[in-house]
C-alpha cells in the first residue's frame, strides 16, 4: 500500500531522518518504535503531508506520489490520530467526529442525519458508552481518545497511523481498540501503531520496526524477535531488563484508616519503609484522587492518616512537603513542569531553602541532577519544552527528590515515555527504596507495576478490593480485581 | 430531567438571573418597573449593544476579539451624517457608504491579524484610535438634522417597539440560525477550541477569522446606522465604552477568552442581563458614584457563581 | 400555502408600521382641549424633580449645579434625583433620560451637553413633561426654557480685559472646543471686542479638547511659534489650568496675559499666584435653582397667564434665560476662595 524508499529529511542543525525505507502493506499492523527524538514523527509528518521529505520516493499503491498537503493525504486515504487532543470540548461527539456534516437540501446542517450517521459509526466500532450526543467535555479521557480514533476511522482510511493510542486507555478499552484493529485487518486496512508499550506491540502487530537517530535499525515479525531485543535496538546498549528486587523492610511509614474522600471511601492501607505499594484499577477507580487527598491537594472527609506514628492532617500540599511527602502527577506537562522556564529553575522550583536566588546555585543543582538521572539535553540552562518526554520525567523527578522526600506517590511515571528513559526511571526508583525511602506508585501498566511493586492495591470504584502481594501477582488477577470481580 | 446538568448551562442560569431581577424590580418598583413603557424603552436601548454583541459572540466563539466596535459605530453613523449634512446624498447611499466603509474596516482587520499575524488585541487596540478619530473628523461636534427618510429608519414603530429592537429580534435569531445550522459558522467553534486541529482538519483558518471581523465590523456598522437614525444625530462620542460592555454581556453570556464556547443567544442575554442591571440603577435613583462598582460586582458574581456551579457539580 | 400565509403575515406587520412624526409636526399643537404639559393642584412630598447630566462626578457641576439642586429640594420639601452616566458619555446620557421619561417625573432638568439630545428631549415635552435645558441651548428639540450663560459676552469681557492687560497692542489667541456652538459664540465675542484695537493681531483659535496636557502642548507650540505672543484667552474648564502650566514652566509667569473661564478651585487658586489674571465664570448655581423652581411653578400653576396655561399651551415661565456672567481678578478672588456651603458637598452614598 504504501512505501517509502531512502526517505531523508534534515532540519536545521539535525538531520531527523537519513535514507529510511519501509514497507507498510495492506492488512497488516506494522509497528513502529524508537525513543523519542529517533525521528517517528518526521516520518509521520512526512507521510501525512504535512512536511516534504529531502530525499526519497514516496510509492503509494505503486504509483511514485508526492504527499502535497494534510487534505492531499486525506483524499488519499491515509488517517492519523494524534497524540495530542483534537477535540472541541464545547461541541458534540457527533459534531467532532464529522467535520463536514451532512447537509439537508437547503444546504442546512442536519442533526437527524448526523446523530443516525454517527451511531451507526460507534455501534459499528462497539463503543457502546458514547453516544452522538454527549457534550465532549463531559466525556472522560478514555472516551475522549476512543471518539477521537473513531473520528479517522470516519473517512475511511486505507492507511491509519495511530500515535500512542492506548496512552489514556483503560484495559478494557485496549481490548475495544484491538477488536477495531482486528477488524481494520480483515478490511485491508494497513495501520501503522506507535507505542512504547512492549507487550501491546507483541500482542497487536504482524511487524515491527525499530527506528534509531534518524536511522531504520531493522523491520522484524514481531513473533520472533524479543521485547528485550527491541529495546537494545531502540537504545543501542545492552538493556538488560530490570528484575524485581525488595527492600521492603517491617516498619511502618505511613498508614491510611478508613480514610475517605471525593472519589474514594475507606480506604485502609500501610505503606512500609523501602517498599514500593502499587495501585492498580481502572481510569475513575479513585487512585488519582485518593494521591491528591493524601497529599492534601484535596480535603479529606473522613478517616485519618499516620505517618511515622503519628497522626498527620494534610491542610495543603506545603504541609505534606513538610512532612516528606512528595507527589509526582501524572499530567507532567500541565501539572508538574513549567515550560518556559530551565531545567535548572524547574528543578529547584519545590525547593523551600532558598532564601536569595542565585543563578550558580540553580545551575549546580541542576548539573548534579542532570548527572544522576542522565537527563539528555544540551545544557541545564535549556527550556523543558524542548526535551522528550522522558527527560522531562527526568526533571519532574529531580525537582522532587530535591525536596528529600521519604515517602514519593508517583503517579503514571513512564507515560508516554520511551524505553531507554523508563529502564533509567526504574532504576531510580528501585535506587531511592534500597536507600530506604517508600514509594507508592499509581499506574496503568500492568508489566510496570508486575515488575516493581512488592504489593499491588487494586482498586475499584473507590475502594480497595484486594492488596496482592508481588509472588501472588499476575495480571489476569490484576485485570479481574480491577473490573470489580 | 437532569438538574445539575442544567445548572452548568449558563444560559439556564443567565435566564433564571433575569427572571429573578424582573421579580426584584416588580416588588421593589412598582409602577416604575413592570410597565409597558419601560420595558420597550429598555429593549429599544438595548438593541444596539446587543447588535455589536451578536458579532462580537461570533469572534470569541472563535478565540478573537475586536476592541474596535465601539469606534466603528461612531464612524458608520458619522459618515452616513456627513455625506447626507453636507452633500445632500440621498440616504440610501449614506447608508450604504456606512456600512460598506464598516465592513472595508472589518476586512482590514482581519488581514491585519490573519494574514499578518498582528495580534489581535493591539491591531484592533490601534484600529480604535484611528477609526475614532475618522469618526471626529467626519461628524466634528455632531451632526443632526437628517432627512426623514433616514429618520424611518429608527424611529418607525411597530406594534408599539421601536425597529431597532425588531432589527435586534431578527439579527440574533438570524445568526441563532445560522451559527447553529451551516457548517461554515461552525467551523469557528473549532478554530476558537483547538486552533491547530482545525487547521490540521482542513479548516480554512485564515479565511474564516477574516470572515469573522468582517462580520462583526458589518454588525457594528448596522448599529451605528440604527443609533444614529434613533438619535437623530451622529454624536462624536458614540459608542464609547461600548466594546468594553459587549465583551463583558459576551461573556455573561457564556464566551470564554479562549474560545470554543458560546451561543448568540447567550450574547442577548448577557446583554439584557447588563441593560436590566443598568435600569435598576436609574431606577433606583443611585448615585453615579457606585454605578461603576456595581456592574462590576455583577460580573464577578454572575461569571463566580456560574464557576462555583461547575465545581460542585463534580468536574 | 405556507407561502401565502407569511406574505398576509408580512403585510399586516408593515401596515401596523408607524411612521414616526414629521419634524414640521408640533406635537405640541395637534392635541387641543388636553393638558400640554402635566400639572397638579397639590404639592407632594414625593413628587420628583430629576436631573439627568452626563459626566455625573464631574466636580464642577458636583459642587455648583447639583448642589443647588438638591438645596432647592430641601427647601421645598420634594424629591430630587440626580442621574446619568459617570463619563463623558452622551448616548449613554440619552439612554438613561429615555428610562427616567417612563417613570413620569414632576419635571426635568436637562444638562444641554449634546444637540444629539433634542429627540430625547421631544419625547419628554411630547410625554407633557415640564423640561428645562440648562447651559447649552439645544435647538429643535421643544424644550420650555434654556437657562445658560451667553457665551459671547464671556468672549466680549475676555477680548476687553485681554485690551487692558496688554496694553491695547501685540499678538493674542484663543483656545476652546471648535466646533461646540456656546464656544464658537465666545471665540466671536473676543475677536469682535479686539477689532477696535488696530495695533492687536489675533492669530487664530485652536483645539484643545478640552483636556489639559492638549492645552498645555498648544500653549507651548503657541510660545514657541510666536515669541512675542501677549495673550491668550481660555474657553472651557481645563484651557486654564493647560495654559497655565506650559506659561510656568517656559518661565514667562506673569509676562503672558492669561484669560479664561470658570472659576473652579485650581483657576482660582492661578489667578492668586498671578499666572492667570481675570477669570470669567458662570453663575451655574442659578442654571439648577431657578430651573428646578421653574419646573415647580410650571407644575403647581404658581402663576397663571391665561385662564388656564396648560389648555391654552401657555408657559407661564420664560423662554430663555441668560445668567450673565461673573469677573474675577486679583482684587476679588479670595472671596471666592472661601469654602460656601454650596461647594463643600460630601458625596450622598
Amino acid at each position: 500500500m504504501l512505501q517509502l524508499n531512502h526517505i531523508s529529511k534534515s532540519f536545521p542543525g539535525v538531520q531527523a531522518l537519513s535514507g529510511v525505507s519501509l514497507e507498510f502493506r495492506a492488512g497488516e499492523v506494522h509497528a513502529l518504535c524508537g525513543e523519542n527524538g529517533a525521528g517517528k514523527s518526521t516520518l509521520m509528518n512526512i507521510i501525512t503531508g504535512n512536511i516534504q521529505p529531502d530525499k526519497g520516493e514516496i510509492l503509494w499503491n505503486n504509483s511514485s506520489t508526492i504527499v502535497k498537503s494534510v487534505a492531499h493525504a486525506r483524499n488519499l486515504g491515509i488517517g492519523i490520530v494524534y497524540q495530542e487532543r483534537t477535540l472541541v470540548g464545547s461541541l458534540s461527539v457527533a459534531e467532532n467526529i464529522f467535520i463536514n456534516p451532512p447537509l439537508s437540501k437547503f444546504g442546512l446542517i442536519s442533526y437527524s442525519l448526523l446523530y443516525m450517521q454517527t451511531q451507526h459509526l460507534l455501534d459499528e466500532l462497539r463503543l457502546t458508552s458514547i453516544s452522538p450526543e454527549m457534550v465532549v467535555d463531559k466525556l472522560t479521557a478514555a472516551q475522549k481518545q476512543l471518539v477521537e480514533i473513531a473520528r479517522a476511522l470516519a473517512q475511511n482510511p486505507s492507511l491509519l497511523i495511530l500515535d500512542e493510542p492506548t496512552a489514556s486507555l483503560t484495559h478494557e478499552d485496549t481490548a475495544v481498540l484491538f477488536n477495531i484493529i482486528q477488524r481494520l485487518k480483515t478490511k485491508k486496512v494497513a495501520v501503522i501503531y506507535i507505542s512504547h508499550r512492549m507487550d501491546e506491540i507483541k500482542e497487536i502487530a504482524d511487524v515491527v520496526s525499530i527506528l534509531k537517530d534518524g536511522g531504520l535499525q531493522g523491520s522484524f515479525n514481531s513473533g520472533t524477535i524479543s521485547t528485550e531485543e527491541i529495546i537494545n535496538r531502540m537504545v543501542g546498549r545492552a538493556v538488560r531488563q530490570l528484575e524485581y528486587h525488595s527492600h521492603k523492610s517491617n516498619r511502618v511509614v505511613l498508614e491510611a484508616k478508613n480514610f475517605s474522600g471525593k472519589g474514594f471511601q475507606q480506604i485502609s492501607f500501610s505503606l512500609h519503609e523501602g517498599e514500593i505499594l502499587g495501585f492498580a484499577g481502572l481510569a475513575g477507580s479513585g487512585r488519582t484522587l485518593l494521591a491528591l487527598t493524601i497529599f492534601g491537594d484535596r480535603l479529606k472527609r473522613s478517616g485519618e492518616l499516620y505517618i511515622n506514628g503519628k497522626p498527620f492532617e494534610a491542610a495543603d500540599p506545603s504541609s505534606a512537603i513538610k512532612n516528606k511527602i512528595a507527589y509526582i502527577p501524572d499530567e507532567r506537562k500541565a501539572l508538574g513542569l513549567f515550560m518556559e522556564k530551565s531545567i535548572s529553575d524547574n528543578i529547584t522550583s519545590a525547593d523551600k531553602r532558598s532564601g536569595f536566588f542565585s543563578r550558580q546555585k540553580n545551575d549546580a543543582v541542576g548539573e548534579a541532577a542532570k548527572l544522576k538521572l542522565d537527563i539528555r539535553a544540551t545544557s541545564v540552562r535549556q527550556t523543558v519544552d524542548k526535551l522528550s518526554g522522558g527527560n522531562q520525567q527526568k526533571v519532574v523527578m529531580a525537582k522532587w527528590l530535591q525536596t528529600d522526600p521519604e515517602i514519593l506517590i508517583i503517579n503514571e511515571p513512564t507515560h508516554g515515555v520511551d524505553a531507554g528513559a523508563k529502564e533509567d526511571l526504574y532504576k531510580e526508583l528501585k535506587k531511592l527504596t534500597a536507600a530506604g525511602k517508600s514509594i507508592l506508585l499509581v499506574s496503568s501498566e500492568l508489566t510496570e507495576l508486575l515488575l516493581l511493586s512488592d504489593r499491588i492495591a487494586v482498586m475499584y470504584n473507590g475502594s480497595i478490593k484486594d492488596i496482592v502481594n508481588h509472588e501472588d501477582a499476575t495480571e489476569e488477577l490484576i485485570a479481574r480485581l480491577a473490573t470489580g470481580m | 430531567m437532569d438538574v445539575k446538568k442544567h445548572f452548568q448551562d449558563r444560559i439556564a442560569t443567565l435566564s433564571i438571573g433575569i427572571i429573578l431581577l424582573c421579580i426584584l424590580m416588580s416588588v421593589s418598583f412598582p409602577g416604575q418597573f413592570g410597565t409597558v413603557a419601560n420595558f420597550s424603552q429598555l429593549l429599544l436601548n438595548l438593541s444596539i449593544d446587543t447588535i455589536v454583541a451578536v458579532g462580537m459572540m461570533i469572534l470569541m466563539i472563535g478565540g478573537m476579539f475586536d476592541l474596535s466596535v465601539g469606534s466603528v459605530v461612531a464612524f458608520s453613523g458619522g459618515l452616513a451624517g456627513y455625506l447626507m449634512y453636507y452633500h445632500d446624498v440621498n440616504f440610501l447611499v449614506a447608508v450604504t457608504a456606512g456600512i460598506s466603509g464598516s465592513v472595508l474596516i472589518g476586512l482590514l482587520n482581519g488581514l491585519l491579524i490573519a494574514r499578518a499575524g498582528i495580534n489581535p488585541m493591539i491591531q484592533t487596540l490601534a484600529m480604535m484610535g484611528i477609526v475614532r478619530g475618522a469618526a471626529l473628523m467626519l461628524s466634528g461636534a455632531g451632526i443632526q438634522n437628517f432627512p426623514y427618510q433616514f429618520i424611518i429608519i429608527g424611529q418607525s414603530k411597530l406594534l408599539g417597539l421601536q425597529t431597532p429592537v425588531w432589527y435586534m429580534v431578527f439579527i440574533v435569531a438570524l445568526f441563532s440560525f445560522l451559527v447553529k445550522y451551516t457548517t461554515f459558522f461552525r467551523r469557528f467553534y473549532f478554530i476558537g477550541g483547538n486552533e491547530r486541529a482545525a487547521r490540521l482538519s482542513g479548516i480554512p483558518v485564515e479565511k474564516m477569522k477574516i470572515w469573522a471581523f468582517v462580520f462583526s465590523s458589518l454588525l457594528a456598522g448596522i448599529a451605528g446606522i440604527l443609533l444614529s437614525s434613533r438619535l437623530g444625530a451622529a454624536l462624536s462620542t458614540s459608542g464609547r465604552g461600548l466594546e468594553l460592555r459587549v465583551i463583558t454581556a459576551v461573556i455573561l453570556g457564556g464566551a470564554s477568552l479562549s474560545g470554543g464556547h458560546g451561543k448568540i443567544v447567550g450574547a442577548f442575554l448577557g446583554a439584557l442581563f447588563m441593560a436590566l442591571v443598568n435600569n435598576m440603577l436609574i431606577i433606583g435613583r443611585v448615585s453615579g458614584y457606585w454605578q461603576e462598582i456595581i456592574l462590576g460586582i455583577v460580573l464577578i458574581v454572575a461569571v463566580g457563581l456560574d464557576q462555583l456551579l461547575q465545581k460542585k457539580t463534580g468536574k | 400555502m405556507i407561502k401565502r400565509y407569511y406574505c398576509i403575515l408580512l403585510l399586516t406587520l408593515t401596515g401596523a408600521c408607524e411612521l414616526p412624526p414629521h419634524p414640521q409636526e408640533n406635537a405640541l399643537t395637534a392635541n387641543q382641549g388636553k393638558e400640554k404639559y402635566i400639572t397638579s393642584n397639590e404639592v407632594s412630598p414625593e413628587e420628583e424633580y430629576v436631573m439627568v447630566t452626563t459626566a455625573i462626578n464631574l466636580p464642577m457641576y458636583v459642587s455648583h449645579d447639583q448642589a443647588a439642586f438638591k438645596k432647592w429640594g430641601i427647601k421645598m420639601g420634594v424629591r430630587t434625583s440626580i442621574v446619568g452616566p459617570a463619563e463623558w458619555d452622551v448616548p449613554s446620557q440619552i439612554a438613561t433620560l429615555e428610562q427616567i421619561i417612563t417613570g413620569r417625573p414632576a419635571g426635568l432638568l436637562i444638562n444641554g451637553t449634546d444637540p444629539g439630545l433634542a429627540q430625547a428631549i421631544h419625547k419628554a415635552v411630547s410625554a407633557g413633561i415640564p423640561t428645562i435645558v440648562y447651559d447649552s441651548e439645544i435647538p429643535n428639540s421643544g424644550r420650555h426654557c434654556f437657562i445658560g450663560s451667553d457665551w459671547y459676552e464671556m468672549g466680549q469681557l475676555q477680548g476687553e480685559k485681554m485690551a487692558v492687560l496688554i496694553h491695547k497692542k501685540g499678538k493674542v489667541a484663543c483656545m476652546g472646543i471648535l466646533g461646540m456652538e456656546n464656544m464658537e459664540a465666545g471665540f466671536r465675542g473676543f475677536q469682535d471686542a479686539l477689532k477696535q484695537f488696530p495695533s492687536i493681531e489675533f492669530i487664530g483659535k485652536y483645539d484643545d479638547k478640552a483636556n489639559v496636557e492638549t492645552a498645555a502642548k498648544l500653549t507651548a507650540d503657541l510660545l514657541a511659534g510666536n515669541p512675542d505672543l501677549a495673550g491668550i484667552a481660555g474657553f472651557d474648564s481645563n484651557s486654564g489650568p493647560g495654559m497655565a502650566l506650559s506659561v510656568k514652566e517656559a518661565g514667562k509667569a506673569g509676562k503672558i496675559h492669561l484669560t479664561t473661564v470658570d472659576a473652579e478651585p485650581e483657576h482660582l487658586r492661578l489667578v492668586k499666584e498671578g499666572v492667570i489674571d481675570y477669570l470669567v465664570g458662570q453663575k451655574r448655581e442659578l442654571f439648577t435653582w431657578l430651573g428646578a423652581q421653574y419646573l415647580f411653578d410650571m407644575r403647581h400653576k404658581t402663576l397663571q397667564i391665561s385662564g388656564n396655561d396648560a389648555m391654552a399651551g401657555v408657559i407661564p415661565v420664560p423662554t430663555t434665560i441668560i445668567t450673565g456672567s461673573v469677573e474675577i481678578d486679583k482684587n476679588n478672588v479670595d472671596l471666592f476662595i472661601q469654602p460656601s456651603p454650596a461647594r463643600t458637598i460630601k458625596p450622598s452614598l
